[in-house]
């Protein structure tokens, strides 16, 4: 290995002196240089060597030594080789069992992001119906009277004629009232009271003793007739039916009070009764 | 024969008196193995050169021992142990390999 592995006892000063690189040193002078120097001293003023007994067991007990660093460390290597492969092995099962894990989350979390996307639709079709439900039953409720309406409409005022008598005809009769409210269900009119009566497919008009009761309750004179539709339309096409023109006669022949407005807001209360008493839905509960 | 000797009796202790090695010694003895090694091989060298003094390897094989564990330790406080444990190996292995090399020349006389 380096170019002068026979390190002579006379080696020529100036190679030790003379400085060379860190490696090349390392490389060259791989031999203590002590051997060298005691073998020149003691080679020059001594012939053979002589060997003390106490140097022999000096030799013997550095190599006891040397023997029992590499013993021990032999040992120690195999007695830790055990514990570092279970160890190993133990870091192995934790590293398997902990990715088994992350896979069960991994797919529980796909499962529960699958049944989110799930309950948000359903989420989305159920109000997507309660609202269709709302409205249907917004314009059931405005149908059948049981839901108080607010809008554009007329207001119709009717009065007996002044000075009435008996006999005269000048007092308005019940199926007066009930061709004039027919009359504005035809015209389109689609909520209707009479003096903050609201009339609906169970109402009745009638005639008692003497007074008109609208659903059992009895009415005095004028009689203020309100209906929700279109303002616009609603009073002329009133006049083409045929309550429209009972009453027009009525007004001309019996002057009896008939006048009709139009109103940009005109309110209708619910009619109190709202639910029925005998009829069942045909097949649905309750 | 007497190092022969000396050598088979340490490793024989090693191996049947198990004589545990105290926690804080543990990460010197590979060190001071190499370090020993070297030594060891170092004497072997000048034996077969013929200037072997017994004197100088008892001398070189303690010194070697020690100096490898006190830069170690050294290494240890400092926060570099791990480089300077290398830097040792280094060093000594390539003396190892040199003087083994030189053993080999004797022996095979090539």
């Amino acid at each position: 290995m380096s170019d002068d592995p026979h390190p002579r006892p006379g080696a020529p000063e100036p190679d030790q002196t003379r400085y060379v690189g860190l490696l090349t040193q390392v490389m060259s002078n791989t031999l203590d240089e002590d051997y060298t120097i005691v073998a020149q001293r003691e080679g020059g003023a001594e012939g053979p060597r002589q060997r003390r007994p106490v140097r022999r067991w000096a030799v013997l007990s550095a190599l006891a030594a040397f023997g029992l660093l590499l013993g021990v460390s032999a040992l120690e290597t195999v007695r830790d080789r055990p514990d570092v492969a279970a160890e190993r092995a133990q870091l192995v099962d934790q590293i398997h069992a902990r990715e088994g894990r992350l896979d069960a989350l991994h797919s529980t979390l796909t499962n529960l992001q699958d049944e989110v996307t799930a309950l948000q639709r359903t989420l989305v079709d159920g109000v997507t119906s309660d609202q269709h439900l709302a409205d249907r039953l917004t314009a059931l409720g405005v149908d059948s009277g049981t839901v108080a309406v607010t809008g554009p409409g007329v207001v119709i005022t009717v009065d007996d004629a002044a000075g009435n008598g008996n006999g005269t005809g000048g007092t308005i009769l019940d199926t007066d009232l009930q061709a004039l409210v027919n009359g504005l269900w035809q015209a389109g009119a689609e909520a209707v009271a009479i003096n903050g009566h609201r009339l609906t497919s169970l109402t009745s008009i009638r005639f008692a003793g003497q007074a008109i009761t609208v659903d059992y309750r009895s009415l005095t004179p004028p009689y203020v007739v309100e209906a929700v539709g279109d303002p616009d339309t609603l009073p002329a096409r009133l006049l083409e039916t045929t309550g429209g023109q009972i009453w027009l006669s009525l007004h001309a022949n019996f002057r009896i009070r008939f006048d009709t407005g139009t109103a940009e807001q005109v309110t209708v209360p619910a009619d109190p009764r709202d639910h029925l008493l005998y009829a069942r839905a045909k097949g649905g509960g309750g | 024969m007497i190092a022969i000797a000396g050598l088979v009796i340490g490793i024989l202790a090693g191996l049947f008196l198990e004589p545990s090695v105290p926690e804080g010694l543990q990460p010197y003895l590979p060190i001071a193995v190499v370090a020993a090694l070297d030594a060891v091989f170092g004497g072997l060298r000048a034996h077969l050169d013929g200037i072997f003094n017994d004197r100088v390897f008892v001398v070189s094989f303690v010194s070697n021992v020690l100096i490898a564990a006190l830069i170690v330790y050294l290494g240890d406080q400092l926060g570099v142990g791990g480089q300077l444990s290398t830097g040792v190996i280094v060093v000594l292995g390539i003396r190892i390999f040199s003087n083994v090399a030189a053993i080999r020349r004797h022996v095979f006389h090539a």
